[in-house]
């Protein structure tokens, strides 16, 4: 297993929660041949180097302040992903920079980074996704099992039955 | 005279912002200005009280485990609950491991570059590097080429032009006193204590059953088993890796964070003039098997160490009429938590703005008080109080320290002595691990398995209305949440965290909080570069500047 997803945020405020949330959904209702590993990274910032050091590829899903209409979704690689940190939005984003800025320091960047970034619309204290944010799951999804199947990975959408 | 600004997000409104008036190179006056969680009540409201902790434990990203503990224990309060010897063991040992490492990443990573110009590293020679560290530690990563290769490693980081987590520092500001060769040294720990914190880590991983969140926490006790024949819970083999990272633990505070602080600090001696407090509140942690905390609670008030008094929550009060809200009873009133409320009413400025409207409300911190007193919390408070009371060995290892420094006690209240106090809470925390996993291995031994008290798990046994609150004294400080349940669920719940009390705002005496009183008398010898606040603000290690320097600075 060298891939791995983290979905970072708080998801004590409305849509500053999507990237556990995403996590949650494909943990639930995917299974990927091989095997990936998805991780619910929360707010935490250090606690996650051990994850970006071990896995070759990595998929960050979190909010992102592109300065575009809310529920925009963008695809950030590599070196694109730095600048758009310290323009985010949330509370953790000094966890998240710091995070990345440490892996570079130590030489534990993974082969490949993405950051899969959307545009919330309100990050006030709520449990709930706003509802533009619930309209784009799908599609964040999809962008999602789309870097994935590049990566040579079989998604497979299980059926819904909980 | 000149009006410095230092705010980590400016474009986020809120966070921690300070404000310090300046004149003749020293501070008159100053303000902190933070934000908090506004509402938590609105998301518990009407949940189950056992869920709590599920929710809370999301509200910090850097301690995660301490707002689920402090949940638990409020509810267990509430409905009178014990919990079993093996529960707290466990508890104790996630607590203190992420104290241990808590403590070692603030020196490091959050506060050591405060301290450690890391730009005159590159000037060190690796040789002379090599025998500083050799008489101050046997620590044996200490030869040239060692020290060599960390200095390449750093040259190419910076040579790349991208300074990274080492941006926004004020290298070859005045104020660094430490030459090349103990910068050198301390860059060269800084690397370590990042690959060391996430192995020790893993003994709250281990207990918690998942990392980052822990899973295992449950009204009543733990929920991890506890066979020695089951491959699937706790048993011989975790008690052994519990050990090893005990000792990882112990050896790296032991032989690499205790020197380093005593290093450093010998440079900076006169920091134990500036930042200090005179009252200070430990609300006790690590309960032990007698049922006393291994770190006693108590008050000291002004600086008082002959007489300490017990800590009785009902006697904090919250005003808000520094704050950004109004209360039903009036601006000038004080509000036990449980009868907290949190109705938001911002009159300060429009964002963005240059200053803060600091002679009304500028804070959306409320101002906790005890006794209508402002309390510092935190490894000082800890220290403090334990020191006073006797307590042998944080006695011994304060009196290590001070004999190391050649100070006296008083040298404890300032900013030197909170940075010192966090090494020694780490180093007798550390220590204390291994007796906790002793006892746990005892009472295994002894067949007790017993890990959850669930007599009150279903709420039919519940009364109609409880109250409770739970204390944890969380590496940054006294925490304290607070229940009221009605008809099986949650009726209000309200916390004061360690940050409310010392960045809290002026009360409404016009009482300056912990942090603008620390913040009074510092010299600043550069005000476009304030590193001197800088030293003492990051001292308290507050929640909302973690890994922050600067991001800007105003002059009036």
């Amino acid at each position: 297993m060298d891939i791995c997803i983290i979905g970072v945020g708080n998801i004590l405020m409305q849509d500053e929660g999507i990237g556990p949330k995403v996590a949650e959904i494909l943990r639930k209702n995917y299974t990927f041949e091989p095997n990936i590993e998805i991780i619910d990274g929360g707010t935490l910032g250090l606690d996650l180097l051990p994850y970006i050091e071990k896995y070759k590829k990595i998929i960050i899903i979190d909010v992102v302040d592109f300065g575009k209409e809310p529920g925009f979704i963008k695809i950030l690689r590599g070196e694109e992903i730095p600048p758009y940190l310290k323009t985010k939005l949330s509370v953790h984003h000094v966890g998240v920079q710091d995070l990345l800025e440490v892996a570079r320091l130590m030489g534990y960047m993974p082969e490949e980074l993405v950051l899969a970034g959307i545009q919330p619309e309100s990050i006030d204290l709520g449990l709930d996704l706003s509802p533009t944010m619930v309209g784009k799951l799908n599609e964040l999804i999809e962008e999602i099992l789309k870097i994935l199947n590049n990566w040579g990975i079989k998604c497979v959408l299980q059926s819904l039955q909980e | 005279m000149a009006r410095l600004v230092i705010d980590p997000v400016t474009r986020i409104e809120g966070h921690l912002r300070c404000e310090a008036v300046v004149a003749d190179g020293k501070v008159k006056d100053a303000y902190s200005s933070c934000t908090m969680w506004r509402g938590i009540e609105v998301i518990m409201k009407g949940r189950d009280p056992r869920e709590a902790w599920v929710f809370v434990q999301r509200l910090c990203g850097v301690c995660t485990t301490v707002h689920a503990i402090a949940s638990i224990r409020a509810v267990e309060d509430a409905l009178k609950i014990k919990v079993p010897r093996n529960a707290d063991l466990i508890r104790n040992l996630i607590m203190a491991n992420q104290c241990v490492q808590d403590h070692v990443i603030h020196f490091y990573h959050l506060h050591a570059l405060d301290w450690v110009d890391v730009v005159s590293a590159l000037k060190a020679d690796p040789a002379k590097t090599s025998e500083l560290a050799k008489t101050i530690s046997p620590w044996p990563n200490n030869s040239t080429t060692y020290f060599k290769a960390v200095q390449d490693k750093l040259k190419a980081f910076v040579e790349r032009g991208q300074l990274g987590i080492f941006s926004n520092g004020y290298w070859g500001h005045p104020a660094y006193k430490l030459p090349p060769e103990a910068n050198l040294m301390a860059v060269a720990h800084y690397l370590e204590a990042l690959d060391w914190q996430k192995e020790v880590i893993k003994m709250m991983a281990m207990l918690g059953a998942k990392n980052p969140h822990p899973q295992t926490f449950l009204v009543g006790g733990m929920a991890i088993p506890i066979d020695p024949e089951s491959q699937n819970a706790i048993n011989a083999g975790t008690i052994a890796a519990l050990n090893k990272y005990a000792d990882m633990a112990i050896e790296f505070v032991e032989k690499v964070y205790i020197p380093d602080l005593l290093a450093v600090a010998s440079f900076y001696k006169d920091w134990a003039k500036y930042g200090g407090n005179v009252n200070f509140l430990a609300c006790g942690e690590y309960p032990e098997a007698n049922g006393k905390m291994w770190l006693p609670a108590g008050i000291i008030k002004n600086k008082n160490l002959k007489e300490i008094y017990p800590v009785d929550h009902k006697k904090i009060q919250e005003y808000i009429t520094r704050s950004y809200y109004k209360y039903s009873k009036g601006e000038n009133a004080g509000l036990h938590p449980w009868d907290g409320e949190t109705t938001p009413n911002y009159t300060g400025p429009k964002p963005p703005y240059e200053y803060l409207n600091v002679d009304g409300k500028y804070s959306w911190g409320k101002a906790p008080r005890y006794e209508d007193l402002p309390m510092e919390v935190g490894p000082l408070a800890r220290v403090l109080v334990a020191y006073a009371s006797g307590h042998k060995e944080v006695k011994e290892a304060v009196d290590m320290v001070m004999k190391k420094l050649g100070v006296g006690p008083e040298a404890l209240f300032s900013t030197l002595g909170r940075t010192a106090a966090r090494g020694i809470i780490a180093l007798v925390t550390a220590y204390k691990t291994k007796d906790f996993i002793n006892e746990l291995a005892a009472n295994i031994k002894k067949g007790d398995y017993t890990i959850a008290n669930t007599e009150k798990w279903d709420p039919k046994t519940w009364p109609a209305e409880a109250k409770g609150m739970g204390w944890h004294d969380a590496p940054r400080g006294a925490l304290s949440h607070y229940i009221v349940i009605k008809n099986k669920k949650i009726e209000n719940y309200q916390m004061v965290v360690p940050s409310t009390w010392n960045l809290s705002p002026r009360d409404h005496k016009g009482v300056r909080g912990p942090v603008e009183e620390a913040l009074v008398n510092t010299p600043v010898a550069d005000s476009k570069q304030p590193l001197e606040l800088l030293r003492t603000i990051h001292s308290f290690d507050p929640c909302m500047a973690c890994g922050m320097h600067i991001v800007e600075v105003k002059e009036e």
